[in-house]
């Protein structure tokens, strides 16, 4: 082959290769080029990931504090945290504001997670504990260490909420990279924090999924509740890959530790 | 600049082809064996929602009339299916007849049942007698807390009821055993992991598939750390590092508690489109005095699926059985 045709051979194949690409993704943006994939080209979210930070104390900006119990020294003060909910503020009507105060004041018995309940969307995402994707060709399972709560999205024709559920119903869609996924059929007695923050049956909740390069996921939710809420509001905050050689899922039932709580009154004397 | 162009046309011409010769028709299905599929990614695919439906009733250890023998005679199986037509048409009733005596528990048709009759004699199917082996005397000292079946259960707290009533865990055998209802598996693949959930006290047994070595023992759990591999088209997943004296190798997780000594392998081998042929093989040199094997087919169903069993967050039972007993000792301290 000559030197001239080498060349122009080269050139013809970079001009195809630019214009598949161009055929392929049309107008979406440019995918990243740094993320692990599918075999058919999606995103693959499957891993161990966990939130860093202190959304599980409290979602809003706060400051340090003591706990509860004084016997528990430093182990049981709240750290202070920078919010993960979007414009800072929770945009509760004045009734729903009075009812988080509330919980907040009695959070020892109302809150789901004292008595090992389970966490709801989007509280398992960022509570202390990590959690395991696991992306098939099709469906995608989510099973959070804590308490052993797991759920499945479903990623083919969307399907309606049978009964309301703590995990609720998901149906995910791809948009470009982003896994969305639509959650409805929430029971809504979840809690966002161990603040009180709280929602009601009539919440949907709009979760996205969007691997910024091979070890960090961007995520975000949309909360939708008109009972209990002016408007939409959104949180977001980045979920770490653990990268620990022996990281894995580990069993943390919770049932056991919280017994005593929940019975001690009826044990016999 | 014309070579340019035809090299083009010629290279457009080979690459947007080359998809095309890949995807050549497949000839018409004709009644071949059964082809296991894969997954994109190449390993077997197991994926679905997997029940043990079928064996529910089916007895642990064979009855001695049986010998020798796992399955079924023809003419024991069609009295079996009568049994199923028989108990289908008493599951439809809606109302209890006048003459019937109401219970407190739940209508028959809450129940899962089997959809054909189970073609074993019993569910432990090595050694050939169909029978567990005896358990040693200082395992049948190690506590066994309140199953469902106690009417008068001992209720002085709420470690005295089984790890089921308490909402905690069956266990991995028990949670995969056909029992009267929840008996659903949903499993799940990822590259590099299979992923069982199971619907009854929401287990979600999370397997990778990488090789990697167990988990350091004094990590010990209730549904213990799991290890797959694939042979051939089987799944073998090999449990370790449980915690000691916890649940049995019995339905729901009853019987006399294993030990951290236990080592489960199991094999889940999809033999059809909708029939996964499932077995454990249980080692407990603390607690057996062989090794056995327990297996039965697990089904793929219409219309099947696995629901969210918010089994502590409802329990009113552990609430009513505790409270009913102190209230019945007030009752005998007043009389």
């Amino acid at each position: 082959m000559s030197n001239r045709l080498r060349i122009s051979f080269v050139t013809a194949l970079a001009l195809a290769a630019v214009l598949l690409q161009v055929a392929m993704y049309g107008q979406t943006p440019r995918p990243n080029p740094n993320i692990p994939r599918m075999k058919d080209g999606k995103p693959n979210l499957t891993g161990l990931w966990q939130s860093l930070g202190t959304a599980y104390w409290d979602i809003r900006d706060h400051s340090a504090q003591a706990g509860p119990f004084y016997q528990l020294g430093a182990i049981g003060a709240t750290p202070a945290g920078t919010g993960i909910v979007e414009g800072g503020d929770i945009p509760y009507r004045p009734e729903a504001a009075a009812k988080q105060r509330e919980n907040f004041k009695n959070r020892l018995t109302l809150d789901p997670e004292v008595k090992c309940f389970m966490p709801g969307v989007p509280r398992g995402a960022y509570m202390p504990y990590p959690f395991q994707i696991i992306q098939s060709q099709g469906d995608i399972a989510i099973a959070y260490e804590y308490a052993t709560a797991n759920r499945v999205i479903n990623m083919g024709k969307p399907k309606e909420a049978a009964v309301d559920t703590w995990m609720g119903n998901s149906n995910g869609r791809w948009e470009g990279d982003t896994l969305v996924v639509t959650v409805n059929g929430l029971n809504g007695q979840s809690w966002f924090d161990r603040a009180g923050n709280f929602m009601s049956e009539n919440v949907r909740i709009i979760e996205r999924y969007t691997l910024t390069d091979a070890d960090h996921i961007n995520y975000e939710a949309t909360v939708e509740d008109n009972t209990v809420f002016t408007r939409p509001w959104k949180l977001r905050l980045p979920l770490y890959r653990r990268k620990e050689a022996n990281a894995q899922l580990l069993e943390f039932k919770c049932v056991e530790f919280a017994e005593e709580l929940i019975y001690g009154h009826l044990r016999k004397k | 600049m014309r070579y340019l162009i035809v090299t083009f046309i010629v290279t457009v011409f080979l690459l947007t082809a080359l998809p095309v010769f890949a995807q050549a028709p497949k000839p018409a299905p004709t009644a071949k064996p059964w082809v296991a599929l894969k997954t994109p990614w190449g390993d077997p695919d197991l994926q679905g929602i997997w029940t043990s439906d079928d064996c529910i009733g089916t007895p642990m250890n064979r009855a001695a009339q049986f010998g020798d023998r796992l399955y079924y005679t023809e003419k024991e199986l069609a009295d079996r299916e009568s049994a199923i037509a028989r108990q289908s048409e008493t599951d439809r009733q809606e109302t209890v007849s006048e003459a019937a005596r109401a219970g407190t528990g739940p209508p028959g048709h809450w129940a899962e049942r089997a959809r054909r009759p189970c073609r074993q004699t019993s569910l432990v199917i090595d050694p050939p007698n169909g029978r567990t082996p005896d358990i040693l005397p200082e395992a049948r000292l190690r506590p066994q807390g309140e199953g469902a079946g106690n009417n008068n259960p001992k209720a002085d707290s709420p470690e005295d009821f089984s790890y089921y009533i308490r909402c905690i865990t069956r266990g991995v055998a028990g949670s995969i055993f056909p029992v009267i209802y929840g008996n659903g598996q949903q499993i799940i693949q990822a590259p590099g992991y299979v992923t069982i959930l199971q619907e009854m006290v929401h287990e979600s047994r999370v397997i990778p598939l990488d090789g990697r070595p167990h988990a350091n023992p004094n990590i010990r759990s209730y549904m213990g750390d799991a290890r797959g591999r694939w042979e051939g088209n089987t799944l073998v997943v090999e449990t370790t590092n449980f915690l000691h004296g916890k649940t049995g190798i019995g339905l729901n997780g009853g019987g006399v508690p294993t030990s951290d000594a236990l080592k489960l392998t199991e094999r889940f081998t999809r033999v059809g489109p909708n029939l996964v042929n499932y077995e454990v093989a249980i080692e407990d040199s603390k607690t057996y005095t062989a090794p056995f094997k327990v297996g039965f087919p697990l089904t793929q169903e219409p219309g099947y699926e696995n629901f969210e069993y918010a089994c502590h967050e409802g329990n009113n039972a552990m609430f009513n059985s505790l409270s009913g007993a102190r209230a019945q000792e007030k009752a005998q301290q007043t009389k």
